[in-house]
């Protein structure tokens, strides 16, 4: 049997998981945030700002206020944007990146599984071993 | 008729279309204020008579401290008793011929300190008319080497969009010159005079009045009044760094998308520390003012330039190399201040740049950016 290069670490009952609001799950010297977004998807995020390393999960998950003509004031996307709690940077739940950067700084994501009503982080086998594990991906 | 021979004799000259370009080059009126009453409706002329208007013209000399006691250079006198820059052959000569300059912009700041510190709204839209008459018909028709910042009054800007519309459409007019008041560039007052720059395809020159901190209403820089004139020099660039901010935060460059605006005689180190902290601040405020779509450097570097002097000059010159490079090599325009003393002359001027850089600044951007042939 091959061994696996992945291993999973439970985060919680499906259920549990809310739009707006991160679960912390810390391990070692793993440090992720899972939310739910309003389409259902499960995101797990580093819990690390790629600008100054704030812990950008306890940011508020909230809208954007998109480019506009000068004067108008639009908003939009509601529930898929990460502000971080230090600077203010706005990232984009969907894809990881920046907004509106021409050379966008990009959020880690981690991927997740279902099963049984169960949320999983997948996450490289000893990954909570290894100190700053993930910098390089991120 | 004289005028247009001399225009065509003009035309074509190399020295036009390869000599430097000089952005910021000041000439004064040959008799002061009376030199405008000609220019002016027989009724205004009579009230500014009536008034002593050409003693009260030089009511801010008394703020000023110059190291030899007067803002021009008394070597560019054109003869005794005559204040440089106010003969326009003696200036071909001493100023272009004898620095390879192939085009000036004259900037005349003692006629738009006339309109914006000196005159009442009324008043001040009779002298910027008069002083644009004035050097179109006495000094243009000399050179086609020289070419003329358009005064507007600025405590009017409707009143300052007709003027630009009525003489901005002559073709040794480069640009508008906007003598600055208390009301940051961004605000919308300043909208009809962007609309018609604009619409003439003309940039807005933003240059110290001389008043700046003297009175209520003028531009204060930041912390209080100023007690000196060294003071007040030094600070000057403050008032630059906010009206660069103000433009761009308040969407102007989004809303008049044609819009280019030369900040001439601030220098060109001050605008590094506002474009590094204005890419910052937006990554986490643009919130505020979506209609910055993106990063304020990108705004800089598509709609202002800077005039060069007067040049900073550090320990080790090669610092500076450092600095053009991260304000944008495109983006600075090379002026001498000539008849000031303060100036920066052609030959001493950015030795340390690589010829290439050199030759953007000196001659290249400056031809761009105000459509100069």
């Amino acid at each position: 049997m091959a061994i696996p290069e992945r291993e999973e670490i439970l985060v919680g009952d499906a259920a549990e998981l809310v739009e707006g609001k991160f679960k912390i799950i810390k391990q070692g010297t793993l440090n992720i945030g899972v939310t739910r977004l309003r389409d259902g998807t499960i995101r797990a995020v580093r819990n690390r700002c790629p600008h100054k390393g704030a812990a950008i999960c306890k940011g508020i998950i909230g809208g954007t206020w998109p480019p506009s003509a000068p004067g108008d004031l639009a908003y939009d996307r509601e529930g898929e944007i990460l502000v971080c709690p230090w600077h203010g940077f706005e990232y984009d739940l969907k894809t990881g990146d920046e907004l509106y950067r021409k050379v966008p700084t990009r959020l880690r994501f981690y991927e997740v599984i279902e099963r049984e009503r169960k949320i999983y982080l997948l996450v490289a086998r000893g990954a909570a071993d290894t100190q700053d594990s993930d910098a390089s991906a991120a | 008729m004289s005028v247009t021979s001399e225009l065509e004799r003009g035309t074509g000259s190399p020295d036009v279309a390869t000599g430097i370009v000089d952005c910021d080059v000041h000439p004064l009126l040959k008799q002061g204020f009376a030199s405008l009453y000609p220019y002016m409706p027989l009724a205004w002329r009579e009230r500014f008579e009536r008034k002593r208007a050409g003693q009260a013209a030089a009511g801010l000399i008394m703020r000023f401290a110059h190291p030899n006691g007067f803002i021009v250079r008394e070597d560019a006198s054109p003869r005794d008793g005559e204040f440089a820059g106010s003969d326009p052959h003696f200036l071909v000569s001493d100023l272009l011929d004898a620095n390879d300059i192939g085009i000036c912009a004259l900037n005349s700041l003692q006629t738009g300190a006339m309109c914006a510190v000196l005159a009442s709204a009324d008043e001040s839209l009779i002298i910027a008319s008069a002083a644009n008459d004035y050097y179109i018909e006495e000094w243009l028709p000399i050179d086609r080497r020289l070419r003329y910042a358009i005064v507007v009054p600025s405590q009017d800007p409707n009143a300052s969009a007709s003027e630009i519309r009525r003489v901005g459409k002559h073709s040794q007019i480069c640009a508008v010159a906007v003598p600055p008041i208390a009301i940051a560039l961004g605000n919308r007052y300043w909208w009809p005079i962007y609309e018609a720059a604009q619409e003439l395809d003309l940039p807005i020159f933003l240059h110290v009045t001389g008043a700046e901190g003297i009175y209520a209403g003028a531009p204060m820089p930041a912390g209080g009044l100023p007690d000196t004139y060294i003071e007040r020099y030094v600070t000057l660039s403050q008032a630059a760094e906010a009206n660069l901010t103000s433009l761009i935060m308040n969407g102007i460059f989004e809303r008049f998308p044609r819009l280019r605006v030369l900040f001439v005689e601030y220098g060109f180190v001050w605008p590094l520390p506002a474009m590094l902290r204005m890419d910052r601040l937006w990554r986490g405020l643009r919130h505020e003012v979506p209609w910055v779509k993106k990063s304020p450097i990108e705004y800089v570097a598509e709609h202002v330039w800077f005039t060069t002097q007067p040049i900073e000059e550090p320990a080790d010159p090669r610092d500076l190399e450092r600095i053009v490079k991260m304000i944008g090599v495109d983006n600075l325009c090379f002026s001498t201040d000539y008849p000031h003393w303060d100036n920066d002359m052609p030959m001493q001027s950015l030795r340390m740049l690589a010829p290439a850089d050199r030759d953007k600044i000196m001659r290249q951007n400056a031809r761009n950016v105000l459509r100069l042939s």
